[in-house]
């Protein structure tokens, strides 16, 4: 960090901080002060070294900060009030809450005498709906409620100002079944409910008027004992619940990891299948067919016409082979390697020509040089023309050829995987892989570099259906 | 040699769409002495050379040939002005030697060729001694191209002359490589291609299958879900 800042030449206490002062002149004094202050770096030492001995010493010091108080703490004199002091006395009150005319003393202001206890406003009362007997009987009454239990109810709201979990527990057993919290409540909510709907009293806390709209507090039991269910068995997991259910998490950011990385394939599948479909200028083999001596203009046409026709006959055979629709998707072109132009002048070695460029990989690379020695074909050849040409065509071609066979293996995953998908949705039923596809990965072709996860497939191997 | 002088200082510029190829053939031939010689620990003598592919004398366009051996050697970097572009050393150990070709007009760049000196029969079969007095030979064939060479190097290059009379022939038959090389490779080609149409067929045929399975799980999703709906 020291030596980026060296070399962008900031300074390193508070280089950092903005304010208004330091945009405007903060610069040129910070810079002051530090080489003032700065312990120069004697001869031949390196800067490196220099920063690791005098780098800790600076962190200690209070950074340098402009403000934008002002002068307020600079001033010698304190400014002091200049009005009198006002009068404490000790004086009694009583607390308006209190029904026992307790009186109690403070200290307060003389000019407050007057005044009520403060704390008075903080004594809230809580308003419960009140019935008669035949209103009870009209609105109120409940095949799981009796009067009884209702009016119990209702004392126990009014004495605990609505508290229904002491109400719960203050809940008379004996006289009364035990209730739960959420029967309490949705009984009290459901008598306001019914009240204020025959009723106009003002029940502020269950009722409150909208644009001049009653709008009623709504209890909903059956949600409250649903989360409680819930938040009850969230916390009565075992340990052993709590791990697997870590498991099951992880299990699931790998599959979807592994999915993407299939997708991100898929994609690159379709590059080169796309990039092929639009390479109807011959991207491989720019092996210089100018290099004869006695180059004519009609040598290189008939050369391009005649590629253009193996091309056209490639494609006439894959549509002999397949269906009419099959034309739009894949007629994969040659991708392969692209080797470098030959440069336009001077003397150069043919064998610089089968170099493979810096792009291909050194996997590719190897890949290459592995299916080579396979066909015994020697690695670097005799270089004349023919032979350079068709050496770099036929490497290119390799490498298509892995491209191919490593898509061809995704593919195969893929339909694995769509597969269980399948299986899983359809139980008893299956779908089939047609079996040509598989062969992709016998041991004999098997893709370079490719590992194929077959630990998810297990019923690959048994298609049979 | 005289240089032409009417081409001037820059050799007239150059030739455009001409290219002129010339192969050559560089490499070495070691010979074993039979012991480990006393005063240096040296068993082989050997000649590294550079020399034409065809019958013709390539002092008319090269200038000099630098061989840069082992560092071990005294003053490892050789240079030899006339032909036979070769050296001869004594040794015992097999290095890689840099040839480095200059030519006549100083506007076309050096070329340089690495070859590794052998001196060692491979695979060394144990127990049978090295064959003695038999040379070992170890060549390759190059080809040099110029392309464009400019007016003077295209005169030097075409002003040629034989090197001999008689017939010129080398170690190894490189006709004979050249075409048993460049038939296998025809060869592999084809069969790659072949193999890549097959591929094309195969991942044409996934592709189509991928959709198709997609389709059907994409049916069976739908279904499961409308019968959700209808359970509720």
């Amino acid at each position: 960090m020291a030596d980026i800042l060296d070399i962008l030449d900031i300074e390193h206490p508070g280089a950092t901080e903005i304010s208004r002062d330091s945009i405007i002149h903060g610069d040129k004094i910070k810079k002051k002060y530090v080489t003032a202050k700065a312990v120069k770096r004697p001869e031949g030492m390196h800067r490196e070294v220099f920063a690791l001995l005098y780098n800790d010493s600076n962190k200690d010091l209070p950074p340098l900060l402009p403000t934008d108080t002002g002068k307020a703490y600079k001033q010698t004199k304190a400014k002091l009030g200049m009005r009198k002091a006002r009068k404490w006395v000790w004086a009694p009150f009583s607390n308006p809450a209190r029904k026992d005319n307790a009186v109690f003393y403070h200290w307060k202001r003389a000019s407050d005498e007057t005044k009520e206890y403060p704390f008075a406003q903080f004594n809230k009362q809580v308003s419960i709906p009140s019935y008669t007997e035949s209103e009870y009987n009209q609105y109120l009454k409940s095949e799981d409620w009796s009067q009884a239990e209702t009016d119990h109810l209702m004392d126990m709201c009014q004495r605990f100002d609505l508290r229904f979990i002491v109400i719960h527990d203050r809940w008379d057993r004996a006289a009364f079944r035990d209730r739960s919290i959420e029967d309490l409540k949705e009984r009290y909510y459901g008598i306001c409910a019914s009240l204020s709907k025959v009723k106009t009293n003002p029940w502020s806390n269950t009722v409150t008027t909208v644009n001049g709209e009653k709008r009623i507090y709504h209890y909903d039991a059956e949600h409250e004992r649903k989360r409680k269910e819930q938040l009850r068995r969230l916390f009565d997991r075992t340990q052993e619940q709590i791990d697997e259910e870590q498991m099951l998490l992880t299990e699931l950011k790998k599959i979807e990891a592994r999915k993407r990385e299939r997708e991100r394939k898929t994609q690159d599948l379709q590059k080169l299948i796309s990039r092929a479909d639009s390479g109807n200028v011959p991207t491989v083999n720019p092996v210089p067919n100018n290099t004869e001596g006695t180059h004519t203009p009609s040598n290189a046409t008939t050369n391009i016409a005649r590629r253009h026709d193996r091309k056209l006959h490639k494609k006439k055979l894959s549509t002999q082979q397949r269906p009419v629709r099959t034309m739009e998707a894949v007629t994969v072109e040659w991708s392969g390697i692209k080797f470098p132009e030959a440069r336009s002048t001077g003397v150069w070695l043919r064998s610089q020509r089968m170099k493979l460029p810096p792009g291909v990989g050194q996997r590719k690379t190897k890949a290459i040089e592995q299916e080579l020695r396979q066909m015994n074909i020697d690695i670097a050849p005799t270089p004349t023309e023919a032979i350079c040409k068709h050496f770099n065509e036929l490497r290119s071609d390799l490498a298509l050829a892995l491209d191919l066979k490593n898509a061809l293996v995704a593919c195969e995953f893929d339909l694995q995987a769509l597969r269980h998908q399948y299986e899983a949705l359809n139980p008893g039923k299956t779908l089939t892989i047609p079996a040509s596809i598989c062969n992709a990965t016998d041991g004999e072709t098997k893709p370079m570099g490719e590992i194929i996860d077959v630990v998810g497939s297990p019923s690959a191997l048994n298609s049979t259906i | 040699m005289s240089l032409p002088t009417d081409f001037g200082p820059d050799s007239g510029g150059r030739v455009k769409g001409l290219v002129i190829v010339k192969p050559i053939v560089y490499g070495n031939v070691a010979r074993y002495f039979g012991k480990k010689r006393e005063e240096d620990g040296h068993t082989h003598q050997w000649t590294v050379y550079v020399k034409p592919y065809a019958n013709e004398d390539m002092s008319a366009y090269i200038k000099k040939v630098h061989f840069k051996l082992h560092e071990s050697y005294a003053n490892p970097n050789r240079i030899v002005t006339k032909p036979p572009y070769e050296l001869t050393e004594t040794g015992w150990g097999e290095f890689e030697i840099v040839i480095k070709i200059y030519f006549h007009d100083p506007n076309e760049r050096p070329v340089t060729l690495y070859h590794i000196l052998k001196l060692f029969q491979t695979p060394v079969t144990e127990g049978a001694p090295p064959i003695v007095g038999r040379a070992l030979v170890s060549e390759s064939y190059e080809e040099v191209v110029f392309q464009e060479p400019t007016q003077l190097m295209q005169h030097l290059l075409n002003s040629v002359k034989p090197i001999t009379n008689g017939p010129w022939n080398h170690d190894t038959d490189f006709e004979e490589k050249k075409e048993k090389t460049l038939e296998k490779i025809i060869a592999a080609q084809s069969k790659v291609r072949n193999e890549i149409s097959e591929l094309k067929e195969k991942l044409h045929l996934a592709k189509e299958t991928i959709a198709k399975f997609k389709e059907e799980i994409a049916k069976i999703q739908n279904n499961t879900a409308s019968n959700v709906l209808a359970g509720v």
